[in-house]
C-alpha cells in the first residue's frame, strides 16, 4: 500500500477497506477514495446453493480477446495469427506424437520447444511439418526415448537428412545440448520387435553386453547406432538359439544388408569374437582395439607402399633375372609343393606359365622366351617378396623356414635380403621426409600471401607470368569455330527454336499493343474453368482436382443437386430470374475461393449459399482436416434446407 | 608454429575457390563457340571453362562475374584467374581484372592418433556437434575465424575457411582439443 498523506490533516495513517472499496483517513475521518478497484476473487451463489467463482477461464495461449462467439465453434474467428500458428502446431504435435506413442509430458515439452521456435522466428521459410518433427525429435533425445530420426522421416515421408538439418539448426538456435545417442537405448525396442517371446529380456542383456564390448573396441564412433544394434542382436539371438536371419534383423533395424555384414566382420576381427559364449558372459577382455576404419586405412597405406617398393625393385632386378633363368626354374619346381594356404593360388597360377616357359624354351624366338621367363620370374619374386615382407610383419616362423630353403641360390638370398633391407630403410625414412615436406609447404603458403594485390581496384590485368602462346591454345581458330558452331546449333536446335518462337510472339504482341512486361517471377496461374452453371463449374473443377481421397465426391455432387432441386422448387422465380447473376457471382466467388485455396466442400457451400440467394460472406475453416469439414458442411446444408422448408 | 609436438602435421590444401569480376558484359555464346574446353549451360545461364595449367574450372556468367574452383593454392588461383581473363581478352571482350577475392579454402590434415568423438563433443558442447545418424564426423565451428572443422574418428580432419592463414590457425587451435581426447594406438599388428 502506498503510504499517502491525507489532504485535510496531513496524517499518513490511512485505512483501506477492500470490502467497501474505500480509503479513509483515521485521524480526521475524511474519505480519500471511494470505489477502489479491487482485484479479488468474488463468489456467486448459483442454483442449488452452489457457490462458484465469478469470471471466465482464459488459457495462456488462447486468443487475446475473449471469445465472444461462445464455445463449440470450430472456426477460429477473431484469433490473431500467432495464436492460430500455435494452435495448429499443437494439433500437429499431438497427432505425430500419438503415432510415436509419446506420453503427454513429452508432448507438452515439444509444444514448449515449438513456442520458443516460433518466438524466435525460426519457422519462416521452413515447412511446419519439418519444424514439428524436429521439435519432437529434440524431446526424444533429451528424454532418452528410443526413437530414431528415421522413424520420424518414415512417418512424414521426408528425407532424413532434411529433417536432420532442421533438427541441428533448432538445437543450435535454442542452445539445447542433446546428449549423444547411445546404441544401448535402442536394444530393448528392437528386441521387442524381433519377438523373442519369454527370453526377450535375456537376449536384450546379451546384446547390451555385446554393444558395450563394441564400444570399447571402437566400432561405434562415426557409425549409425542402429547398425551396431542390428549386429549385436543377431549375434545374441544366435547365442540363445533363435533362428533370426539377416533379413529379419534388417527389416526391424532399418540398415542395409551390406552394413550388417560389415559390422559382423569387424566384430569378428576383434579378439572378443574368439571367446566362447560362456566365456563371453563371464570374462571381459582388458585390451581394446583400434577403430576398424583406422586399421583399414593403415592396411591400405601399407599395401600402397609395398606396391611402390615392388615396382622399384622390379626395375632393378629385371636385368639380372634373365641371367639366372635356369636357377629360377628349378626353384619354382621346388617351391610348388611347399606353398600353403592362400599362396597355393599363386602357385597354381604359375603352373601354366611355367609350362609355357618350358615349352617356349624350344621356341626359336628368344624375345618371347625372355618375356615369359621374366613374367614367371617376376611373379615368383613378387610372391616371394610378398611372402617375406608379410611374414616379417606377422612373424610366422614356419614360412620363413620354407623361404630360406627356397632361397638356395645366392642371388635369390641376396636379392631377398636386399629387398628386405631397403624396405626397412625406406619405411624408416618416410616420417622425416613428411615432416620436411610439411615445413616447406607451410612456409610457401605463408610467403605466398605477403605480396598483396594492389590491382584489385585498378582493374588492369597484370600480364606477367602469363604465356601468350599457351593462351592462344585455348582459343579455337576460324575453321574450328565453324565446325563447333554447326555442332552446337544441331545439338541445341530445340532450345533455339523455342527462343525464336518466344521472340516472334513478343514482337507480335508488341505490334498489337497487348505486350505486357511480364515480371520474371510470374505466379502459376491456374486456368479458369469455363462453365455455364455453378453446378457444372463445380463438377469440372472436381474432376480436375481430386484433392483428397477421403471425400466421397459423388455424395458432394448429390448434395449440390439436392440443394438446387429444393431451392429451385421453393423459389423458382428467383432462380430463373437470376441465372446470369448467380452464375457470374458463383464463378467469381469460385475464382476467389480457388485463389484462397479452400476445400471442395467450401466451394460446395459457396455454391449452395449463392443458389439460396444468401449474400453473406462466410468465414470458412482454413486448415481443418477433412472429416470435420464435411460433417460441418453437412450441418450447414441441413441448416439451409431447414430454413427453406 | 606447432608448439606442443615434435613431428609436424601435414596440412594439405585440396581446393581454393576465388571470384573476380571483369567489369564488362560477356557474350556467353561467343565464349562457348570459340573456346576450347567449355561447357555451355544455357538453362542456368553460365559457361564452364576448364584450364589445364593450373587445374581450374571457372564458371563464367554473362554479367562478368567469374568463380574459379579447383586450385591448390591461393597463388595458383590468382594465376588461373588471370589466365582466364587473358583468354577472354583475346576473344575480344574489354576485360578488366578487378575484385579478385579468395572465398574458400579447403584443407585436409591427418592426426597420428585416433579421436574419441563423443568425448570431444562433450568437452566442446555448443561449438561442436556430432550426429552419428546423419554424418560420421563431428563438426566444430570457430566463429571468429569463420572456419569449419570436420573431425573423423580415424584422426583425419578437413578444414574449410576463408583463406589459408585462417585454416592454419584453425588447425592449431583445434589440435590441443583433439590431443586431449585422443585414443592411443594399442597395437600396430592385428592377430
Amino acid at each position: 500500500m502506498s503510504s499517502r498523506v491525507c489532504r485535510t490533516c496531513g496524517g499518513s495513517d490511512i485505512d483501506v477497506d477492500q470490502a467497501r472499496g474505500s480509503a479513509v483517513c483515521t485521524s480526521c475521518g475524511s474519505v480519500l477514495e471511494d470505489n477502489i478497484i479491487v482485484s479479488e476473487v468474488q463468489f456467486v451463489e448459483g442454483s442449488g446453493g452452489v457457490s462458484s467463482a465469478v469470471g471466465q477461464f482464459v488459457s495462456a495461449d488462447g486468443p487475446v480477446k475473449a471469445p465472444l462467439l461462445g464455445s463449440g465453434f470450430h472456426t477460429s474467428v477473431g484469433k490473431e495469427s500467432r495464436a492460430q500458428t500455435l494452435q495448429g502446431g499443437k494439433r500437429q504435435i499431438q497427432q505425430l506424437g500419438s503415432q510415436l506413442q509419446l506420453n503427454q509430458h513429452c508432448l507438452d515439452t515439444a509444444f514448449n520447444f515449438f513456442k520458443m521456435v516460433v518466438s524466435k522466428h525460426l519457422t519462416r521459410g521452413r515447412k511446419t511439418e519439418h519444424v514439428i518433427a524436429a521439435c519432437l525429435y529434440l524431446v526424444c533425445r533429451t528424454e532418452g526415448t528410443p526413437h530414431m530420426l528415421l522413424d520420424l522421416s518414415d512417418l512424414l515421408q521426408v528425407n532424413v537428412y532434411i529433417l536432420g538439418k532442421t533438427f541441428l539448426l533448432l538445437a543450435r538456435e535454442l542452445c539445447i545440448n542433446a546428449p549423444a545417442i547411445d546404441p544401448c537405448l535402442y536394444i530393448p525396442r528392437f528386441a521387442h520387435m524381433l519377438e523373442f517371446g519369454v527370453k526377450t529380456h535375456e537376449v536384450s542383456m546379451t546384446a547390451l553386453r555385446l554393444v558395450q564390448r563394441m564400444k570399447r573396441d571402437w566400432m561405434h564412433t562415426g557409425r549409425r547406432p542402429s547398425g551396431l544394434c542390428g549386429a549385436a542382436l543377431l549375434v545374441a539371438a544366435r547365442m540363445h538359439k533363435f533362428r533370426r536371419t539377416v533379413k529379419d534383423v534388417i527389416s526391424v533395424v532399418k540398415v542395409c544388408q551390406t552394413t550388417l555384414r560389415k559390422r559382423l566382420t569387424e566384430f569378428e576381427d576383434t579378439p572378443t569374437s574368439q571367446l566362447t559364449i560362456d566365456e563371453f558372459m563371464k570374462v571381459d577382455l582388458e585390451q581394446e582395439c583400434d577403430p576398424p576404419s583406422f586399421i583399414a586405412a593403415q592396411h591400405k597405406a601399407k599395401m600402397q607402399q609395398l606396391e611402390q617398393e615392388l615396382a622399384r625393385k622390379l626395375d632393378d632386378v629385371e636385368g639380372e633375372i634373365s641371367c639366372y633363368k635356369d636357377e629360377i626354374e628349378t626353384e619354382l619346381e621346388k617351391s610348388r609343393p611347399k606353398l600353403r594356404g592362400i599362396y597355393a593360388a599363386y602357385a597354381k597360377e604359375i603352373d601354366p606359365e611355367e609350362a609355357e616357359v618350358l615349352s617356349s624354351t624350344s621356341d626359336p624366338e628368344e624375345q618371347e622366351v625372355e618375356d615369359d621367363e621374366l613374367q614367371a620370374a617376376t611373379q615368383h619374386l613378387t610372391q616371394d617378396f610378398l611372402c617375406q615382407v608379410i611374414q616379417e610383419e606377422e612373424g610366422r616362423g614356419k614360412k620363413t623356414d620354407d623361404n630360406e630353403v627356397e632361397a638356395g641360390p645366392d642371388m635369390e638370398g641376396a636379392g631377398s635380403q636386399r629387398q628386405a633391407a631397403p624396405l626397412a630403410a625406406i619405411l624408416g625414412k618416410l616420417p622425416s621426409a613428411a615432416s620436411l615436406g610439411l615445413q616447406q609447404t607451410l612456409d610457401e603458403s605463408e610467403t605466398g600471401e605477403k605480396p598483396d594485390d594492389e590491382q584489385s581496384e585498378g582493374g588492369e590485368l597484370d600480364l606477367d607470368g602469363i604465356d601468350d602462346q599457351e593462351i592462344d591454345k585455348y582459343i579455337l581458330n576460324e575453321k574450328e569455330v565453324q565446325v563447333k558452331t554447326e555442332l552446337w546449333m544441331k545439338q541445341n536446335a530445340d532450345y533455339l527454336k523455342e527462343q525464336k518462337e518466344k521472340e516472334e510472339r513478343i514482337k507480335k504482341e508488341k505490334e498489337q499493343g497487348t505486350y505486357k512486361e511480364k515480371p520474371k517471377k510470374s505466379k502459376k496461374k491456374k486456368e479458369q474453368i469455363q462453365a455455364s452453371t455453378a453446378g457444372e463449374a463445380i463438377e469440372r473443377m472436381l474432376e480436375k482436382k481430386k484433392i483428397s481421397s477421403k471425400i466421397n465426391y459423388d455424395v458432394l455432387r448429390d448434395l449440390n443437386r439436392g440443394g438446387t432441386g429444393s431451392g429451385g422448387g421453393s423459389s423458382p422465380s428467383r432462380a430463373s430470374s437470376d441465372p446470369p447473376n448467380t452464375n457470374t457471382t458463383a464463378r467469381k466467388r469460385l475464382n476467389r475461393r480457388r485463389r484462397k485455396k479452400a476445400n471442395d466442400t467450401n466451394r460446395d457451400l459457396a455454391a449452395n449459399a449463392s443458389i439460396m440467394g444468401k449474400s453473406q460472406s462466410l468465414q470458412l475453416p482454413s486448415s481443418s482436416p477433412v472429416e470435420p469439414a464435411s460433417s460441418c458442411g453437412s450441418r450447414w446444408v441441413v441448416v439451409c434446407l431447414d430454413q427453406l422448408g | 608454429m606447432d608448439s606442443s609436438n615434435d613431428e609436424a602435421l601435414d596440412i594439405i590444401i585440396t581446393n581454393v575457390v576465388a571470384t573476380f569480376r571483369t567489369r564488362c558484359h560477356l557474350n556467353l555464346r561467343t565464349i562457348a563457340l570459340e573456346g576450347t574446353n567449355v561447357i555451355y549451360k544455357p538453362e542456368v545461364g553460365k559457361v564452364l571453362m576448364k584450364l589445364r595449367k593450373p587445374k581450374i574450372t571457372a564458371s563464367i556468367w554473362s554479367s562478368g562475374k567469374i568463380i574459379c574452383t579447383g586450385a591448390t593454392s591461393e597463388d595458383d588461383a590468382k594465376l588461373g584467374a588471370r589466365r582466364l581473363a587473358r583468354v577472354l581478352q583475346k576473344l575480344g571482350f574489354k576485360v578488366r581484372f578487378s575484385a579478385f577475392k579468395v572465398v574458400n579454402v579447403l584443407a585436409v590434415c591427418s592426426m597420428p592418433f585416433a579421436i574419441h568423438l563423443i568425448d570431444f563433443t562433450k568437452n566442446n558442447r555448443p561449438i561442436a556437434s556430432y550426429e552419428p545418424e546423419l554424418h560420421p564426423a563431428a563438426t566444430y565451428r570457430i566463429k571468429h575465424l569463420k572456419a569449419t572443422i570436420q573431425v573423423f574418428s580415424t584422426g583425419s580432419i578437413t578444414v574449410t575457411g576463408p583463406n589459408v592463414q585462417n585454416v592454419a590457425t584453425a588447425v592449431e587451435q583445434v589440435y590441443p582439443l583433439l590431443f586431449e581426447v585422443q585414443k592411443p594406438l594399442k597395437k600396430k599388428e592385428k592377430s
